[in-house]
């Protein structure tokens, strides 16, 4: 399921890079905004009818210290994407705490569910490809919502594929020696699954409090996805001062009364 | 004749320096006075669920200038707007934030806000305070709060959460949603009303 999504992904990328080469990610058109907005609705339905149950079932057969136990090991295999990353964006020190990282927790942290590594100094500092794209100053494109997946650009797609692909846990379907075909696809997707679980389980209370609240949700998602994702430092290290922080915008443009 | 230029300048850039920092100093000190009395001591206090809501009430409307966000937040249609329209939307957008901030601000229930200094803002009367909430795990979530000062009252007219605007958001949602609802503004409004308890 996850290789149809990539491709799904990948197909909807290559189709707006060739419609939508100089977009910022708030321009929308309207084309855009109708698969946007339908591919939302889809995906609210998928939420409430199979995936924010799952979440919730999750919820009540675990307690919080499993659930901490199962967010680390997700987080752990996320490690060696840091490597790689930092390494790309020329920042070997960091490469080489994430690195420091996934040694001690995989091991004294028991594959990964215990964060030994922050008490020894070595503070969580990921990062991933999309980062790097965008230290490499490739521009963001629109914003799109990606089947399942949600919220997401060209270069956030492109970064999540490559991210994907350097988990230890994609390998394992290659690489794996046990059982048969259907047991080592079966064991990838189940922990899929789960992470994806996992990370919705966290954020039941936030999405319900934002649904109830607006009047459009797709509008408020959108919107809050694109201003976090400015926080992303972009490449060419340009004077600070230069250019106001995001959320610095003027309150009065609109109003000359 | 150079150095004394120089002199001048650097004088005048300190001057300058020492009014903001004075500021800042002002600024930091009253959103510190908000977190401990509104979610420090509100929320891990043990009052019933109508009391909450009554400080939070009085709170929101004492230190949140509620007036100025709504009107940010209709952008451009807050021109086209009637008076009473304007009206009947800052008072159901005054009441919503009031909801739900304080069913929102439960989350920081038994965290502490860490004050990291301030941010000049572009707007020459504003500044930001920078903030950060410890979390159970991962890094501490950023807060920002944007302080204007109008005749020496201090009041929030932003709050930034993880590089999120909360006026910038609801802009967002609410000029999106006058522009495809056939109802304009009134449609807004009676939806807004419609999610309040």
């Amino acid at each position: 399921m996850l290789k149809t999504l990539k491709y799904i992904a990948f197909s909807v990328l290559l189709g707006h890079l060739v419609v939508y080469p100089a977009f910022g990610a708030e321009d929308e058109s309207s084309a855009l905004e109708t698969y946007n907005r339908a591919m939302f609705n889809f995906n609210s339905a998928a939420d409430y009818y199979v995936i924010k149950p799952a979440a919730k079932g999750y919820r009540a057969v675990t307690n919080g210290f499993i659930r901490e136990r199962v967010h680390n090991f997700f987080a752990n295999l996320k490690e060696p994407v840091a490597v790689v990353n930092h390494t790309l964006q020329g920042n070997l020190g960091d490469s080489g705490k994430s690195l420091g990282r996934f040694l001690v927790n995989s091991t004294l942290g028991l594959l990964g569910t215990f964060d030994v590594a922050s008490g020894w100094g070595l503070a969580n500092n990921k990062t991933g490809f999309d980062e790097t794209l965008a230290k490499w100053c490739v521009p963001d494109g629109p914003y799109i919502v990606l089947p399942i997946l949600g919220a997401s650009t060209p270069r956030a797609t492109v970064g999540l594929a490559a991210d994907t692909a350097a988990t230890p846990t994609y390998w394992a379907d290659y690489y794996a020696t046990f059982g048969n075909d259907l047991e080592k696809y079966s064991f990838y997707y189940g922990l899929t699954a789960l992470g994806f679980v996992s990370i919705r389980e966290e954020n039941i209370e936030l999405l319900d409090k934002l649904t109830e609240s607006s009047v459009d949700p797709y509008s408020t998602i959108k919107s809050a996805y694109i201003q976090n994702r400015l926080k992303i430092a972009a490449c060419a290290p340009k004077d600070k001062d230069a250019e106001p922080a995001s959320y610095d915008f003027d309150f009065d443009e609109d109003f000359d009364e | 004749m150079k150095k004394i230029l120089a002199l001048v300048f650097l004088g005048f850039f300190s001057i300058v320096n020492a009014a903001q920092a004075l500021d800042a100093k002002k600024a930091e000190k009253f959103v510190q006075n908000v977190t401990t009395a509104g979610i420090e001591e509100l929320i891990n206090s043990d009052v019933s669920d109508s009391e909450r809501r009554a400080r939070f009430t009085k709170l929101f409307n004492e230190d949140l200038d509620l007036d100025f966000i709504g009107r940010f937040v209709l952008g451009r249609y807050w021109r086209t707007a009637t008076p009473a329209q304007r009206d009947a939307f800052i008072d159901v957008y005054r009441k919503l934030n009031i909801q739900t901030w304080s069913e929102r601000f439960n989350e920081f229930k038994g965290k502490h806000f860490e004050f990291l200094g301030t941010e000049t803002s572009k707007s020459p009367d504003q500044i930001f305070v920078n903030t950060q909430v410890p979390m159970e795990e991962g890094s501490p979530a950023s807060v920002k709060w944007r302080v204007k000062e109008t005749n020496g009252n201090m009041r929030i007219v932003d709050i930034i959460i993880e590089n999120v605007s909360l006026a910038q958001t609801a802009r967002s949602e609410y000029t999106a949603y006058i522009q495809k609802s056939p109802k304009g503004i009134d449609g807004l409004i009676s939806d807004l009303k419609s999610k309040l308890k």
